[in-house]
């Protein structure tokens, strides 16, 4: 019983029929899937992400132009932007179950959240602005670059 | 303590790991907006920090975490979207762990040199 059950808290449906029986109109089936779907892309998106800066590269002497030949290419934007959106909404919903099963009193649980959510909304746009923020006519010729390869 | 089987651990290493590579994901973002101030912002001075060795060791547990989670995540989609991945989720979590050891021995051995090298 409790080797092949206890995988989530008492409540927390196992199986996707279970996910659907148990949710109504709250979103939480809608997230419950989310974590699974955007869980299996961030195998491949994060084991690469890895690879390319700890394995294929030494990440001991990643310095300021390591990380900037780096996000100058468009195929390393449109990567790390899936990655970032992805770990991103995945991680923040994973700590967003870590307090709704760990922090009992009602009010510390909303206030929690409340700058979980702040929080991580700042840090995902500094991610945006420096993936994506140069000039729109740097922007036309990357993606016209991307086009013609 | 817990008295529980293999799926309570494999549970527990799961959430642990998971808030552990969020937390870090957070930073992670952080650090490399730091490029945004330029060759001349406080990007390089802030790497010396992550290139001191105890920092590069726990980028190697951030390594392991990622592997086990992701692994694990996998066999939890097993369990939830067909008919037998419950049965087998027992030898699944053991494959998991395998497949994280077999990932981890080569990782080691290509990144542990690089830190003794830097110490």
């Amino acid at each position: 019983m409790a080797s092949s059950s206890a995988r989530g808290r008492a409540n927390r449906p196992r199986t996707f029929a279970d996910a659907r029986a148990m949710s109504s109109s709250s979103g939480e089936l809608g997230w419950w899937v989310f974590m699974r779907v955007s869980g299996l892309l961030l195998v491949p998106l994060a084991f690469a992400h890895l690879w390319a800066n700890n394995i294929a590269f030494n990440a001991g002497e990643i310095d300021f132009a390591y990380v900037a030949e780096r996000l100058a290419q468009p195929s390393v934007k449109i990567f790390d932007s899936f990655l970032l959106l992805f770990a991103m909404l995945h991680g923040v919903n994973g700590l967003r179950y870590s307090i709704e099963d760990y922090v009992k009193r009602p009010r510390r649980r909303f206030t929690l959240k409340i700058v979980l959510f702040t929080v991580a909304g700042i840090i995902f746009v500094f991610g945006v602005m420096t993936l994506w923020a140069f000039s729109f006519e740097e922007m036309g010729n990357a993606v016209r670059a991307l086009g013609s390869e | 303590m817990y008295r529980g089987r293999e799926g309570q651990w494999a549970f527990v290493f799961h959430r642990m790991s998971g808030v552990a590579l969020a937390l870090f994901l957070l930073l992670h973002v952080i650090d490399i907006s730091l490029v945004m101030f330029g060759p001349d912002g406080p990007f390089d001075a802030f790497l010396v920090f992550y290139h001191n060795w105890p920092f590069r060791v726990g980028l190697i547990a951030v390594i392991a975490g990622v592997v086990y989670h992701g692994l694990n995540g996998l066999r939890i989609i097993i369990m939830d979207f067909t008919t037998w991945g419950v049965r087998y989720q027992k030898a699944m979590w053991y494959g998991v762990l395998g497949l994280t050891a077999a990932i981890g021995v080569p990782v080691l051995w290509k990144i542990v040199p690089e830190i003794l090298a830097a110490v």
